[in-house]
């Protein structure tokens, strides 16, 4: 593959690469070298190109591996900076409604980290990326019902949590 | 939206039934909603501000500032190869080609020889009387000579007399 080849072909899909791999981090410098380095792998396997179905898919889960990588080998802790969900406080909201919001996002931030990885995975590509199920299946090379499965338990286990929060009247 | 909607709409989010537009009016729904909501729909709405929150992501930052993109590099460096380097391997090839076939001449050679000092007859009486008639003519032609010879002595013989060396 040619180097023009490759330009119009893969990097129109770094802008959502890097959504991907910033809400994997929730660092926008990570996220810019995972896709760096994505990028880089993908070119040095660009021979493989022609025998894919979905180039997309195929950068998303190389993407997917190096932020893996990079969270397993650094030890990394995603910060838990939702503030940044607050940090644009909505002219309507008092300080103190903006203080309690924060803390709510906090807690549901937290309840996604502490799913297991592949659940967490398949949320996120689904409720924040936008994916389809076929999209999600082929990036993560797995089956359309285990997709719907992983799905399925994600939600229900962030469900049961967000019932626990009110439940203890913690909202 | 009605609020039998939404729940109707949030029944088939959590049984993973919902399409991907019914996602996104649930995410509209809650993002734009303002006041107190039905305590079974308040369920769901921190998920939802969550997601809306997340959406936000920071602008693109421009990539490789720091280093080269592999892709802009030159893939492969032109090889320059002097004239020599082109007729050396051709004269090679044929000093090669010569020598083979030097050696395959050779052998041919003294297959040859080895041949002519081998038996090559089948029958041994046949043979023994070709050999008998090559020697008879062989001495036929010599005996012949001879008589030659002998003529050429007389005359010399003749010749001293008359000189008178005798």
């Amino acid at each position: 593959m040619t180097s023009s080849a490759f330009q119009s072909l893969i990097l129109p899909f770094r802008q959502k690469l890097y959504c991907f791999a910033f809400r994997l981090l929730g660092n926008e410098e990570d996220a810019k070298d995972v896709v760096q380095d994505a990028f880089i792998r993908v070119w040095n396997n660009r021979e493989k190109m022609p025998e894919l179905q979905s180039l997309e898919a195929w950068c998303m889960r190389i993407t997917r591996n190096v932020a893996l990588d990079r969270l397993k080998s650094r030890k990394y802790r995603i910060t838990d900076d939702l503030d940044r969900a607050g940090e644009v406080p909505s002219v309507h909201q008092s300080p103190h409604q903006h203080a309690e919001k924060s803390d709510v996002m906090r807690r549901v931030h937290a309840a996604i980290a502490r799913l297991p990885e592949k659940y967490r995975t398949v949320l996120q590509l689904r409720d924040m990326d936008g994916l389809s199920y076929q999209e999600i299946a082929d990036m993560l090379e797995i089956g359309l019902a285990e997709v719907k499965i992983n799905l399925h338990r994600a939600r229900k286990t962030v469900r049961e949590q967000l019932q626990n929060l009110q439940v203890y009247g913690i909202q | 939206m009605e609020y039998n909607d939404i729940r109707a709409l949030l029944n088939k989010y959590w049984a993973c039934e919902s399409t991907e537009e019914e996602e996104a009016e649930l995410r509209v729904f809650y993002a734009g909603h303002e006041g107190k909501l039905p305590a079974d729909l308040q369920e769901a709405a921190p998920l939802f501000q969550y997601f809306n929150d997340c959406s936000a992501v920071p602008d693109m930052p421009e990539l490789f500032t720091d280093k080269p993109a592999p892709w802009d590099e030159p893939q492969h460096p032109a090889i320059v190869r002097s004239l020599w380097q082109g007729w050396m391997k051709y004269a090679a090839a044929v000093l090669v080609a010569a020598g083979l076939l030097y050696s395959a001449d050779s052998f041919r050679d003294k297959k040859t020889d080895a041949m002519a000092f081998a038996d090559t007859y089948s029958d041994p009486k046949l043979a023994y009387e070709q050999t008998q008639r090559a020697l008879q003519l062989l001495s036929k032609n010599l005996n012949r000579g001879k008589n030659e010879m002998q003529k050429i002595a007389y005359f010399n013989e003749a010749t001293s007399i008359v000189e008178g060396k005798n």
